[in-house]
């Protein structure tokens, strides 16, 4: 997996924002839709190792 | 009740704001960084308040509740698989507790909250006969969007100097961008 930067989901939040402030509704939700994605990618690159727990 | 809808959706906006500023005194005052969990978490609670703040600008709308709850969804996940890491009597900690609560198992609590929260403003539907449309908040509404604005902004400089951009420190100690 290609490591991305974890404030990735941030800077596009940033912008999703931004598009808010502007008035640009669609483009604030698909800017949310790519920081989920990326949100989502970044958390997949973290699971490294199964989780033991005690039952 | 569309216009108690709109001041509950400031609320929770406001209270996001909160939590992240509750989130920052931890991180600065107290010099405890966040992990990359807990800096996902952060994010997922951020793009729940986004949903909030497309209600405060342009209108409720289902689909804005819908941003909450799928944001909410991710984050429970982010915050469960934190609580799973150190659920074992012995395997340690992150961070200090607050109230006897670790912040990733707050995290949850708010996760959930935010949930239940979307769920039941969704009956509410006297807030959707208007619709979605550009209109100008009112100054306290506004004031309200750019302190938000401000504490994503916050969240991505903070996360930048903490983790540059390569792979994030699972116990980060200092800020890389700014060691270098």
């Amino acid at each position: 997996m290609i490591s991305l930067p974890i404030a990735s989901p941030f800077v596009v939040l940033v912008l999703a924002t931004l598009a808010v402030a502007l008035g640009l509704r669609r483009t604030a939700v698909l800017f949310w839709l790519l920081a989920a994605a990326l949100m989502v990618y970044s958390f997949a690159g973290h699971v490294t190792d199964p989780l033991k727990i005690a039952l | 009740m569309a216009a108690l809808a709109r001041i509950l959706n400031a609320l929770a906006l406001l209270g996001i704001c909160g939590v992240m500023l509750y989130a920052f005194y931890w991180q600065i005052v107290r010099g405890e960084l966040p992990c990359p969990l807990c800096l996902l978490q952060r994010a997922a609670l951020l793009a729940a308040g986004l949903g909030f703040l497309l209600n405060v600008r342009f209108g409720a709308s289902e689909s804005h509740y819908g941003i909450v709850i799928v944001s909410a969804l991710v984050g429970a996940v982010f915050a469960t698989r934190q609580i799973l890491l150190h659920i074992v009597p012995g395997t340690g900690a992150y961070g200090s507790a607050v109230a006897g609560y670790h912040l990733y198992t707050w995290a949850l609590v708010a996760f959930m909250v935010l949930i239940a929260f979307a769920g039941v403003m969704l009956f509410i539907e006297a807030q959707f006969v208007e619709g979605v449309r550009d209109f100008r908040p009112t100054v306290g509404a506004q004031a309200l969007g750019w302190l938000f604005v401000l504490v994503v902004l916050g969240n991505a400089v903070s996360t930048l100097l903490e983790c540059g951009f390569g792979p994030c420190p699972d116990n980060p100690t200092g800020y890389e961008l700014l060691q270098k």
